[in-house]
């Protein structure tokens, strides 16, 4: 009995990674060289999913989509929460009562926030506008502007998960020792200089962190078009996850969603890859 | 506790927890809690098992229907559900296919999913029962027979109800234009359109437009502007015809080009609606394309002293001949997971006998899918005192579902993305729109 209560105990784990990990992860790449709408039985179609892929143009716009999105997405959301959490690092009256309500839309659901902006952006009765008009301004197309749609849902995904990152560099900010900051004060350092060579060294693995989750998040963009754009206009938000969603739950396309699927995921352990590479060869 | 003993008594816990009497304790747990979780699967007591939507009213009606039948045939008594909630019931259904817990029945599947079903084989070909085309052909005519059938040339579904998409508009609106009605012909809706169209509050933005339709991209949303123009226009003409598409023609063009003119001229708003956003009801909007469920709605929130009325949806100029429309239907199959095909279909009779149809209409204010709707005194009756609904009524002659296509989805979603790049912005010529939905289409088809 020794001998096998460890296994008995592991076992609950390798049971629901074999079931929820193993087995989906086999399932999907055995459907890559299938045709199957779940209903019908799976038929071989070898590397014909593949094929597929590469000459699907709206797969590569949609590719191209996500990668404008995060461009936006990313630096904004790191600038943004990079400063909101060196404001909210300084001793600040009702300091508790701010971070609290920047980490509010994290908790709220996406498909709330979604509708909640939705409304905001509305071309001829949305808030924005209205403000915007009030003031003498002309208004915005906001959501429907191929232009500038995916820069809007950007900056939507950006109120919503900021607050997180706020509060992850938060964290990072307060283990840098005060010691540092006295000292560099004492040898004439300004506020840029101490932020570039003290802070930012300092958060160096926060800022690691937070970039790689930024970037794992807005990879899988998929509510924010799904509910306000559903892809449009002329397909500018279709991001690469509610593409592979639509072949999948929308035309039953299952083997070539999971080629999809499992290319996209090598994409993204790339780019990830990459991102490693970069920062900790710059640190 | 010191950490030795600790660890001691841990291991001695999950000795015992994991000893092989117990394990047989554990394992008869188990097997009580599935049995507890599949009782209802398990249940015999019933016959048949009925899902209908989770519409308020549809639910009132399956109700109805099931209690009508178990009181007259005890021993082979329905088990009726609404379809478990979910982001859609074709999803639902979807899930309960795969997972093999279809009821035996279920009674608001859109026509255009048929074929794509009975094609993976699920659904029980109905013209197999005994009597099944001695009924459908008492309740529908020739061509609504002719359109439920499968490309096998079987009929997996009997059509149940359909609410065909009209114009509503206000009358006030109508009345203070010169109009009697809505203007049917294309030139004299723009013309009214143009007449309409206003900034009132002088901002430099239009914001009263002469209708409204929805911008969205999802392909369903064709259903309701593209697709009734087009069997309007073409006079019921199908978009895939003998597994190639059938749309590249003057219709479908003149209908996308008017759609065009509508959105380039501001003549119909581009806001997408929120909830609890009417700008119908707020007098906005002078007309739109909707079915008649619109008038529940309208009789609960209209203001104090507007009126509406339904018209025709808008044909070219010159057309000749009746305006058809599209009628969103809805039809009943059986799964081939029933045991009783036979009896189930008898339930479904019952469903769809004369009062049958005539508790539904009541209670659903929804139309049954019957060539003989205005004829039968007892739904004239019904129809006299509902003016509003019997204007549907008429229409329900010259009606068209969807065509019968396994990827008819797809086939909506190219015309969508079309529509999107012709008509919304103007990146296209309508003709070039058609033409490369056509040639889009024909790839998906296989030509």
């Amino acid at each position: 009995m020794k001998k096998t209560l460890p296994y008995l105990i592991v076992s609950p784990y390798l049971l629901h990674l074999a079931l929820f990990v193993l087995f989906p992860v086999v399932f999907s790449i055995v459907l890559t060289f299938h045709k199957w709408n779940i209903i019908a039985p799976m038929e071989y179609v070898g590397w014909g999913n593949y094929w597929r892929l590469f000459n699907d143009r709206l797969f590569w716009k949609a590719i191209l989509n996500t990668f404008q999105f995060l461009l936006v997405h990313i630096p904004l959301q790191i600038v943004i929460a990079l400063a909101l959490a060196y404001f909210l690092n300084q001793k600040l009256f009702a300091r508790g009562f701010f971070r609290a309500s920047f980490f509010m839309p994290v908790v709220i659901s996406g498909v709330v926030v979604t509708i909640l902006w939705q409304q905001l952006f509305g071309l001829e009765t949305g808030l924005l506008n209205r403000l915007l008009i009030n003031m003498g301004l002309g208004r915005v197309e906001w959501l429907s502007n191929p232009n500038l749609a995916i820069v809007s849902i950007a900056i939507m995904a950006t109120w919503k998960n900021v607050g997180l990152y706020v509060i992850l560099f938060l964290v990072g900010l307060q283990t840098v020792p005060k010691s540092y900051y006295e000292a560099a004060e004492v040898d004439g350092a300004s506020s840029w200089q101490q932020f570039r060579y003290i802070t930012f060294p300092a958060i160096n693995p926060t800022f690691f962190m937070v970039v790689i989750l930024s970037t794992l998040g807005g990879f899988s963009l998929f509510i924010e078009p799904y509910i306000m754009t559903d892809g449009g206009p002329l397909n500018s938000t279709l991001s690469a996850m509610l593409y592979i969603y639509k072949q999948a739950f929308g035309y039953y396309h299952m083997g070539y969603s999971a080629t999809l699927g499992l290319f996209f995921a090598m994409l993204i352990m790339m780019v990830v890859a990459v991102q490693k590479y970069a920062i900790e060869n710059d640190e | 506790m010191p950490k030795a003993y600790y660890q001691h008594f841990m291991a001695k816990k999950l000795v015992q927890f994991f000893n092989p009497g117990n394990a047989v304790l554990y394992l008869l747990g188990a097997t009580l809690l599935f049995a507890s979780c599949q009782k209802e699967n398990s249940d015999n007591r019933h016959a048949i098992e009925y899902w209908s939507s989770n519409n308020g009213g549809e639910i009132k009606f399956a109700q109805w229907s099931v209690d009508r039948w178990n009181a007259d045939h005890p021993d082979s008594p329905v088990k009726y559900q609404p379809v478990p909630e979910g982001q859609s019931s074709e999803e639902i259904i979807l899930a309960a296919v795969v997972a093999k817990t279809t009821p035996d029945i279920y009674s608001n599947i859109w026509q255009g999913l048929v074929e794509f079903y009975s094609q993976s084989g699920i659904l029980v070909p109905l013209d197999t029962l005994d009597g099944f085309m001695e009924f459908i052909q008492s309740r529908c005519d020739s061509l609504t027979i002719r359109e439920i059938t499968s490309s096998d040339g079987h009929i997996y579904q009997v059509p149940w109800k359909i609410n065909p998409i009209m114009t509503i508009y206000n009358q006030r609106i109508m009345k203070e234009m010169g109009l009697d009605s809505i203007p049917v012909t294309y030139s004299a809706y723009l013309q009214a359109a143009e007449n309409f169209k206003k900034d009132t509050d002088g901002d430099g933005y239009v914001d009263q437009w002469f209708g409204n339709t929805s911008v969205k991209l999802a392909w369903y949303q064709r259903l309701f502007n593209f697709y009734p123009l087009y069997l309007a226009a073409s006079g019921g003409m199908p978009l895939v015809k003998d597994g190639r598409a059938n749309f590249n023609n003057e219709y479908a063009v003149e209908a996308f080009r008017f759609l065009q003119t509508l959105y380039r001229n501001n003549y119909f708003s581009r806001q997408v609606e929120s909830a609890g956003q009417d700008l119908f009801v707020a007098e906005k909007y002078a007309t739109k394309w909707t079915g008649p469920w619109e008038i529940e709605y309208l009789e609960k929130y209209k203001r104090e002293g507007f009126t509406y009325n339904f018209g025709p949806i808008p044909v070219p100029d010159g057309h000749q001949g009746p305006v058809y429309t599209y009628c969103d239907p809805k039809s009943m199959v059986i799964f081939n997971t029933c045991k009783n095909p036979q009896l189930a279909f008898e339930f479904i009779k019952t469903m769809l006998s004369e009062d049958g149809d005539l508790q539904f209409l009541q209670t659903t204010n929804q139309l049954p899918r019957r060539k003989d709707l205005e004829l039968k005194p007892a739904f004239q009756a019904f129809f006299a005192q509902n003016p509003k609904l019997q204007v549907f009524a008429r229409q329900a002659k010259h009606v068209k579902g969807a065509d019968n296509c396994e990827v008819l989805i797809e086939v909506f979603d190219i015309l969508s993305q079309e529509y999107e790049a012709c008509v919304l912005y103007q990146t296209k010529t309508p003709e070039k729109a058609v033409a490369d939905a056509e040639r889009a289409v024909n790839v998906l088809l296989g030509n």
